[in-house]
């Protein structure tokens, strides 16, 4: 049924615009203890790897302005325990299912699709994490290379028909080149953005609070970085963009969406806030009625200076 | 079903414990008549980004009003410290696993630092449901002594006030008869809670402690508070939340 805040994806179709990001809901789980999940348009799974990682040591977090590091390494059961234990949950919460696909090289990757594939009918998506900061090999290191992220992409879009999302680092120069490169890839979409790199230090021990050192920098302090490449990818691409970062209230939807977001993904703030899609979605239905608009006319309606 | 929620509280009372160290008491009947002992809330602390943890030292059911108390560490600490009564703060909670006291004759609970918030709660818990309980808490010296009782064992770093020595010294004097029925429950920086779990294991009691690491959500879905916990698998450790696996746990499943 379509109402004012459904939107499509490519082909996939959400009730809401609202999805959760990955890494900031775990499986869904421990947020459906606070609200009916079924409001959202979809969840993103934790991040996934092949074999289950027990993610970094020592302290994982660092507060900052407007925002918080995270350096917890991509901390995660394994696939084989996801599909056993975390799937079904996912399923019959009633969003959208967006599994989340980290990997430390190519084969990782493959072997994460060809583990996935079979369970197709219980996945509206895979987000291919070629964005995470905290992990030594894979993720970002591929993410960085617009040639090894066509590589990649191309060669997992053979492997399944499931829509590809491909979420990508702002950790580079230029986010075009490399939205291009998922493109080309046979990318449905791509997420923008994972989190900035950063690093805090406690100046009476002058060492860095995050264990890892580094960690990735997420919340309201991102959003303008993460409005500037959605806008600044909308003008190139053809596939749809999904936005994240930093997103806290119904405005902040509204602004990834005239940018050219089609979706977005709220994150951080839920951590603060564990119920705020429910507000969020209350305030973006009130929106719609008071202007009249269906929430996916506002995409790409940006008017440039 | 009924969801969790995030409560909007009142601060309704406050008073300086030390000069560094406060007792704030706020209005929410939930968190009053569901918390147990061991369980904390999340509590939104001004203009700093998250929120801070702070583990539930009282609770009043009749006039629905909880404690916590707050020492002065960072920026956060400081805020929520200069609070005053009538302020409103954004509150989550009651959260995590508290102290299961089931099974035990005697309990005995020791801690230091602000452990002595978590321990104060478990007491009057404990006193009501009339178990037999001794309470062990430890200080540096005796400015930094808060929430002490007559009939609590104290012990000071330097001596200048009860026993000299570390909390074990305090142990040291309980007389324990029946170690298969006594529990002992620790909160207090990482050192003491395995110097505690150590003396515990060599007495033949069990030993459950309040871990405590840097936290985001608090809800368990960010994976940021974690504990090392024992595993079989091949690490022969696990990654598990502080904040929704614990804050409480079996002493000897920790990896200290």
């Amino acid at each position: 049924m379509s109402s004012s805040l459904s939107v499509k994806v490519g082909n996939v179709s959400l009730k809401s615009p609202i999805i959760l990001a990955s890494g900031t809901c775990n499986f869904g789980r421990e947020l459906a203890e606070y609200y009916d999940l079924s409001i959202l348009g979809g969840i993103s799974s934790k991040g996934l790897t092949i074999k289950p990682r027990a993610g970094n040591p020592g302290v994982r977090v660092a507060e900052c302005d407007s925002g918080m590091l995270n350096s917890v390494g991509l901390q995660n059961p394994g696939v084989d325990y996801f599909i056993e234990n975390d799937l079904d949950f996912m399923k019959d919460s009633g969003a959208a299912v967006i599994v989340n696909v980290a990997g430390h090289s190519y084969e990782d990757y493959i072997d994460m699709i060809t583990t996935l594939d079979p369970y197709k009918d219980k996945i509206d998506a895979l987000e291919i994490n070629l964005s995470c900061p905290n992990v030594k090999e894979g993720c970002m290191t591929i993410g960085s290379d617009p040639a090894a992220i066509r590589y990649i992409t191309s060669k997992l879009r053979s492997l399944t028909d499931l829509p590809l999302w491909i979420k990508l680092t702002p950790n580079v120069t230029d986010i075009k080149a490399t939205a291009l490169a998922a493109q080309e890839g046979g990318a449905d979409a791509v997420v923008l953005i994972n989190t900035l790199m950063g690093m805090r230090i406690n100046i009476k021990t002058r060492r860095p609070v995050l264990t890892n050192n580094t960690g990735g920098y997420s919340g309201p302090a991102v959003k303008p970085v993460a409005i500037r490449m959605v806008a600044e990818c909308s003008q190139v691409l053809d596939i749809p963009i999904i936005g994240c970062g930093g997103i806290s209230d119904y405005q902040d939807v509204v602004e990834f969406m005239i940018a050219g977001a089609s979706a977005v993904e709220v994150g951080t703030a839920c951590l603060i806030h564990p119920a705020l899609p429910v507000k969020i979605t209350d305030d973006l239905k009130k929106y719609c009625e008071e202007n009249g608009l269906n929430l996916k006319e506002l995409t790409g309606s940006l008017q440039r200076w | 079903m009924d969801f969790k929620k995030e409560y909007r509280i009142k601060l309704v009372s406050k008073e300086f414990l030390n000069e560094d160290t406060c007792y704030l008491g706020f209005e929410c009947p939930e968190i009053a008549s569901s918390a147990i002992p061991g369980q904390f809330v999340n509590i939104s602390a001004g203009t700093v980004f998250l929120k801070r943890p702070f583990g539930i030292a009282s609770v009043n059911k009749e006039n629905g009003t909880f404690n916590i108390g707050v020492k002065v560490v960072g920026k956060g600490t400081a805020e929520i410290s200069g609070f005053e009564p009538g302020i409103l703060v954004d509150c989550l909670g009651p959260l995590g696993n508290g102290f299961d006291f089931d099974g035990y004759d005697n309990v005995i609970l020791t801690g230091g630092g602000t452990g002595v918030f978590p321990i104060n709660f478990a007491y009057e818990t404990l006193t009501s449901l009339g178990k037999n309980v001794t309470v062990c808490e430890g200080f540096r010296n005796a400015s930094q002594v808060i929430l002490n009782k007559p009939s609590y064992i104290l012990t000071t770093d330097c001596g200048d006030c009860g026993i000299k020595g570390t909390v074990i010294a305090g142990l040291d004097t309980i007389d324990i008869s029946d170690p298969a029925k006594t529990l002992i429950c620790c909160v207090g920086p990482i050192p003491m809670m395995k110097a505690v779990s150590t003396w515990a294991s060599e007495k033949g009691m069990n030993c459950q402690v309040s871990m405590e690491q840097r936290m985001a959500c608090g809800a368990g879905i960010c994976l940021c508070c974690t504990v090392k916990v024992k595993d079989e698998g091949p690490d022969g450790f696990k990654n598990v939340r502080c904040c929704k696996d614990g804050p409480v746990f079996d002493s000897r499943e920790v990896v200290w």
